[in-house]
């Protein structure tokens, strides 16, 4: 007995209308949202081309390709990163598709299982949340073959490293998303870093530990769903009216957060005091969203899928604020950056054709135009500028560059940056960044508190 | 015991609030403003609407300052708090151990509601950008998680509305109060944390919560206590306010394991024109085979020693731990009243040991009363009724080749009928409350109970006057 995936006839289109013109094999990720029992792939894309095509193609048209070793990995890895801090709560990448011609088909389980574990890892690292019993340790692996368009699916277990594979379910079922409700909430943040007087490793282990002791109040806060607080394993989808083309069932979360004092063992009698060299906060509201599928949805997992979500927009989007000024900072004289700086906006884009929306992450020097090209770099999806729901959360207009280390207060007006490089989070950028990370991100922190002056 | 009548409710919330500040020096006066400040935003999150009361063991939600906005439906702000209790799920097991029937019709526990406190994050808040700020400045991060716990006596019929309005002012007046402590206490950048203890004082005063710095010793506080005695009028001579004072909610089990005021589980012997004259405060019931100690045969005046130490620790007049057999003895050889091979042997002890140990390890002076007949006992029934009325605490009585406590009596002053209330040591069963007041191992005893041609001394501790 495997795994079952009931996947979206969407889906199905898009692996058949994919063309292996310019590669002769095209890898993807397989996007959806895990349950207990089976799984739902709702979306696919395809790993978007290098600039330059190395490896895996053939440029000048014509030549086959003797094996699959060139794939690189790091590439479907780091787009599967980029890929992740698209998906709101609940949704996740579940997998690896494999388009591939026959003369490779032997190698194509090897392939899929490298690039399984090396996604599985890449996305692992830098969560503030840990892994539950509850959660489905299994991925999938899509193998297509471009001539026959015979599919094999089969799942291993990420858990577990000596995993062989195991054959799994692979079924197209029509309007998967329908009837997925959205539970949503808008959380106000308030939260300080100390930043010691230390050298530069310690400051990224500021940040990272503020965020993870954060985050360990929100693990163990408490969700009302719709003003109440459900027992785990209560159905959400009751009294949800079946079959009603009314507008997609909208829950509410509120989340509260346990002030316990803690064990009387561990009282401390006097105050922590730390020495520091100044302080980082991160302040203002942020809006979550997690999906809940149809298949008797439990309470508790409607719960956990919307802190995650909160979790993952927290730490993404510092991670992409630092990310942004070690590019800044590398490419203009302006030196360190300091007093405010904007957190990107979170913005949302509803999939057509399906009941769940992409997400992005806007900086005020962007547009929608940026947006867009970027849903269709990462997730191969045509989304309309339009239709791109900026409201949710709000923006600071302008960039704000003030030089003392005075707490500055919101809409500051300055000039914009002469230039804002075009669209400079291209998944190339990423890439060139995440092989740096260590040193990009103590960079970026140190570069963030220590002024020019 | 009996905190108050069965028409009253406890409500006792608790929380961690997180204080943190920025000390960029440790000049007094800076140090001041800034935990003014810390102190300040604390007490507007208090006040603000995204405080939430959760009630304990149960799904019922308050928010007290949202115009008292309550989770079920069908609780509102004016649902009397009585009904609060319908919502909650008590614990099984708890509930099983009281199974002792004559407790429930002595004495019905007041019952308690915790509520623990929370923070809301989310709320249709005006949509504020999400950005990072950053601060430079050499500065001392100061942390402290201040324990807040408020309680008030609250009627039956109270509405949940009117005692959530009240706890959030207690908790702001804690605040202040914590505040008071913290900067009376600071030295440059080291700060003590406040720590709230709850006393059930005489009326009027009632259930009163009292902040003390954590880590300073109540041998240090004394001035402290002399003002709250003057505040609250309460006698200069008996502790009232020392932390061990400190209130025992009904529903917090002792965490270790004696049974507390066994006696209170039994009814008073009806007597001709009598009145019972009983041990003030609580005392623990030591006996055989505790705490792993096989004193089977000779421990019997050790343990009535214990449970009289209980009671000088439990009373705030000590620190210090109830002794064991070993300190025991190694404190009578510390006097020079035995050998050092003492230390160690199954020796048997009297008054006479009792009393200088007393007054050894807990600076306690205690009178030793002396009957040459156990026949005679009942003719000290004006002295042991003084005795309970003034001291209060229970007596060590020794004769024969058998020790025991002495908890109260029931004397007449007129027709000088007398029955006493004895606590025996020589138990050597669990803990188990039912058992020992069924078969008298804590009961009332006649004059007959005493060996009538023995001769017997009393060890009558006397309370130091102190607060």
């Amino acid at each position: 007995m495997g795994r079952s995936y009931i996947v979206d006839e969407l889906v199905e289109k898009y692996l058949v209308n994919l063309k292996t013109i310019d590669a002769s094999y095209i890898t993807g990720l397989l996007i959806g949202q895990f349950s207990p029992q089976k799984d739902f792939v709702v979306l696919a894309a395809r790993t978007p081309p290098k600039e330059k095509e190395a490896g895996g193609s053939s440029s000048d048209g014509g030549g086959m390709v003797s094996s699959l070793d060139d794939i690189d990995v790091q590439w479907v890895s780091e787009h599967a990163k980029q890929v992740s801090h698209m998906l709101p709560g609940s949704l996740a990448v579940l997998g690896v598709f494999l388009v591939h011609p026959p003369e490779l088909s032997k190698e194509a389980q090897n392939s899929l299982r490298r690039l399984i574990f090396a996604v599985d890892k890449r996305l692992s690292k830098g969560r503030l949340w840990k892994l539950t019993e509850d959660d489905v340790p299994e991925r999938v692996m899509l193998q297509i073959c471009s001539k026959t368009r015979k599919a094999i699916c089969r799942t291993f277990d990420v858990q577990d490293p000596k995993s062989s594979a195991k054959p799994a379910d692979w079924k197209y079922q029509a309007g998967v998303s329908a009837s997925w409700q959205v539970l949503q909430c808008s959380v106000d943040l308030d939260v300080l870093f100390p930043m010691a007087e230390t050298s530069s490793s310690n400051l990224d282990k500021c940040t990272k530990d503020g965020l993870q002791r954060w985050a360990n109040q929100i693990e163990t806060s408490i969700c009302l769903i719709n003003g109440k607080r459900l027992p785990d394993h209560f159905d959400v989808t009751a009294g949800q009216k079946k079959n009603s083309k009314a507008a997609q069932s909208k829950l509410q979360a509120q989340i509260l957060i346990p002030t316990k004092v803690g064990l009387k063992a561990d009282q401390r009698s006097t105050a922590s005091v730390q020495a520091c060299k100044g302080f980082l906060t991160m302040k203002g509201v942020m809006h979550c969203r997690a999906y809940i599928h149809s298949n008797k949805p439990r309470a508790c997992q409607a719960v956990e899928a919307i802190k995650r979500d909160l979790m993952n927009t927290v730490s993404c989007r510092t991670e992409m604020l630092f990310e942004d000024l070690f590019m800044n900072e590398g490419s203009s004289d302006r030196g360190a950056v300091s007093g405010q700086q904007p957190l990107p906006q979170r913005v949302f884009a509803p999939v057509p054709g399906t009941g769940f929306c992409i997400c992005d992450y806007m900086f005020p020097d962007e547009s929608l135009v940026d947006v867009s090209e970027r849903f269709k770099e990462m997730l191969d999806c045509d989304i309309l500028e339009e239709t791109i729901d900026t409201t949710q959360e709000a923006a600071l207009k302008q960039s704000n560059i003030v030089d003392n280390s005075e707490e500055c207060t919101d809409n500051i007006t300055s000039e914009m940056p002469t230039e804002a490089p075009e669209n400079q989070r291209s998944l190339q950028t990423y890439v060139g960044v995440a092989v740096a990370t260590g040193v990009a991100l103590l960079a970026t922190a140190a570069s963030l508190l220590y002024l020019s002056d | 015991m009996v905190v108050a009548d069965a028409g009253t409710i406890i409500f006792r919330v608790r929380g961690g609030l997180e204080l943190t500040c920025q000390l960029d020096n440790a000049d007094g006066s800076h140090v001041q403003q800034a935990l003014s400040r810390a102190f300040k935003s604390l007490s507007s999150r208090v006040r603000s609407e995204s405080l939430v009361f959760s009630v304990s063991n149960s799904s019922v939600f308050i928010w007290p300052n949202k115009a008292v906005h309550i989770i079920p439906e069908e609780v509102t702000e004016d649902t009397p708090c009585r009904d609060i209790q319908q919502h909650i799920q008590v614990d099984e097991n708890e509930s099983s151990k009281r199974s002792s029937k004559k407790k429930d019709k002595k004495s019905p526990t007041t019952s308690v509601i915790n509520i623990d406190l929370m923070m809301e994050v989310t709320g249709p808040a005006p949509l504020a950008a999400a950005s990072l700020s950053r601060v430079n400045r050499k500065h001392h991060f100061v942390r402290m998680t201040l324990p807040v716990d408020c309680a008030a006596l609250v009627q039956k019929d109270d509405s949940i509305g009117a005692v959530s309005g009240r706890l959030v002012g207690a908790l702001c007046d804690q605040l202040t109060d914590m505040e008071k402590v913290v900067l009376q206490h600071s030295k440059g950048t080291s700060l003590l944390v406040p720590q709230p203890f709850h006393f059930l004082l005489p009326e009027p005063a009632g259930l009163v919560t009292v902040v003390y710095p954590a880590g300073v010793p109540d041998s240090q506080l004394e001035s402290v206590r002399k003002d709250l005695h003057r505040r609250f009028e309460l006698p200069d001579d008996r502790p009232y306010l020392r932390r061990a004072n400190a209130f025992h909610f009904p529903d917090e089990p002792y965490k270790d394991g004696y049974l507390r005021n066994p006696h209170t589980a039994l009814n008073h012997p009806s007597m001709e024109d009598a009145k019972p004259y009983l041990v003030q405060g609580v005392y623990s019931y030591h006996h055989y085979m505790q705490d792993r100690m096989d004193d089977n045969g000779w421990g019997c005046a050790y343990r009535s020693l214990q449970t009289i130490c209980s009671w000088f620790q439990q009373q705030g007049y000590v620190d210090r731990d109830v002794p064991t057999h070993r300190e025991i003895q190694q404190a009578l050889v510390d006097v020079g009243d035995k050998p050092a091979a003492f230390v160690g042997s199954r020796q048997w002890i009297g008054s006479i040991e009792v009393q200088a140990v007393l007054d050894h390890l807990l600076g306690v002076t205690s009178k030793i009363l002396f009957v040459s007949q156990g026949s005679e006992l009942p003719s000290k029934g004006r002295e042991l009724a003084n005795h309970f009325q003034t001291e209060g605490t229970p007596i060590m009585i020794g004769g024969g080749v058998l020790a025991h406590t002495i908890l109260g009596v029931v004397w007449s002053e007129t027709t000088g009928q007398i029955k006493f209330l004895i606590l025996d040591p020589h138990y050597t069963g669990g803990e188990d409350l039912q058992i020992i007041t069924d078969k008298g191992w804590c009961g009332w005893k006649g004059p007959e109970f005493w060996d009538q041609n023995a001769y017997y001394n009393l060890c009558m501790p006397q309370r130091p006057k102190t607060i």
